[in-house]
């Protein structure tokens, strides 16, 4: 995994991508226990929002001889998954990112206030639980979410899953 | 209705989950692994292999 974020982190120096963050089930990872998942999910700004904002990386990737496994480019062997940030709140969660270390290797990762405001806003079972999780580990900061809640419309979310928060 | 003794049940797993949240990032990525490799016995899926982490750089002074 290191080796495949040293690449990511060299394509945001190249400006292949303009910013990333790590998202899914390794964001969510580094926050609270660890959860089973097969790809590094990378949120990215595009340098030019245009027709295929994933071409840049492919050719670049091709162009290392990286191939790809279904949705997801095989970097340095590792699973990697990039996902163009498709909505505000994804935007603002790889411009607010936050930096997490690997062994020796440094890398930007979704803040977990971001991180269960995604999980609410994309509203499965998975995800639910995910913010469920967050909130037990302690790791949210909750002015921060409410702010993001508010601006983003999804406050109801968050009442709607705590109101009903039977789960243990 | 209220059950003392699941409430006690419930109560230990959310401290083990807060415990296993506490763990450094490079062991909780070794975990995963884990649970990709006891997953790998049940689900035989195309792109769901265990990942193959690098061994630990060390610098040599």
């Amino acid at each position: 995994m290191e080796k495949a974020l040293r690449v990511i982190e060299e394509m945001a120096r190249l400006g292949i991508i303009k910013a990333y963050a790590i998202g899914g089930g390794i964001a969510a990872t580094y926050y609270i226990e660890p959860v089973l998942t097969y790809d590094l999910d990378i949120f990215f700004i595009p340098p030019r929002e245009g027709l295929d904002e994933l071409a840049p990386i492919y050719e670049f990737a091709r162009g290392r001889g990286y191939v790809d496994q279904a949705e997801a480019l095989l970097i340095e062997g590792f699973p990697v998954q990039f996902i163009p940030a498709y909505n505000d709140l994804v935007r603002e969660a790889v411009a607010e990112a936050a930096t997490l270390k690997y062994r020796d290797t440094e890398a930007k990762v979704v803040k977990a206030e971001f991180l269960a405001a995604i999980a609410l806003q994309t509203g499965r079972a998975k995800d639910r639980e995910r913010v469920a999780r967050l909130l037990e580990a302690d790791v949210i900061d909750r002015a921060l979410l409410a702010r993001i809640l508010e601006t983003h419309g999804l406050k109801g979310r968050l009442e709607k899953l705590e109101g009903g928060a039977g789960e243990k | 209705m209220k059950s003392k003794s699941a409430d006690t049940v419930f109560e230990r797993k959310r401290e083990r989950r807060r415990l296993l949240a506490k763990l450094p990032f490079e062991k909780k990525i070794e975990i995963v692994v884990e649970l990709q490799r006891a997953a790998a016995g049940i689900r035989k899926e195309a792109g769901r292999k265990p990942w193959v982490l690098e061994r630990p750089e060390r610098t040599v002074r």
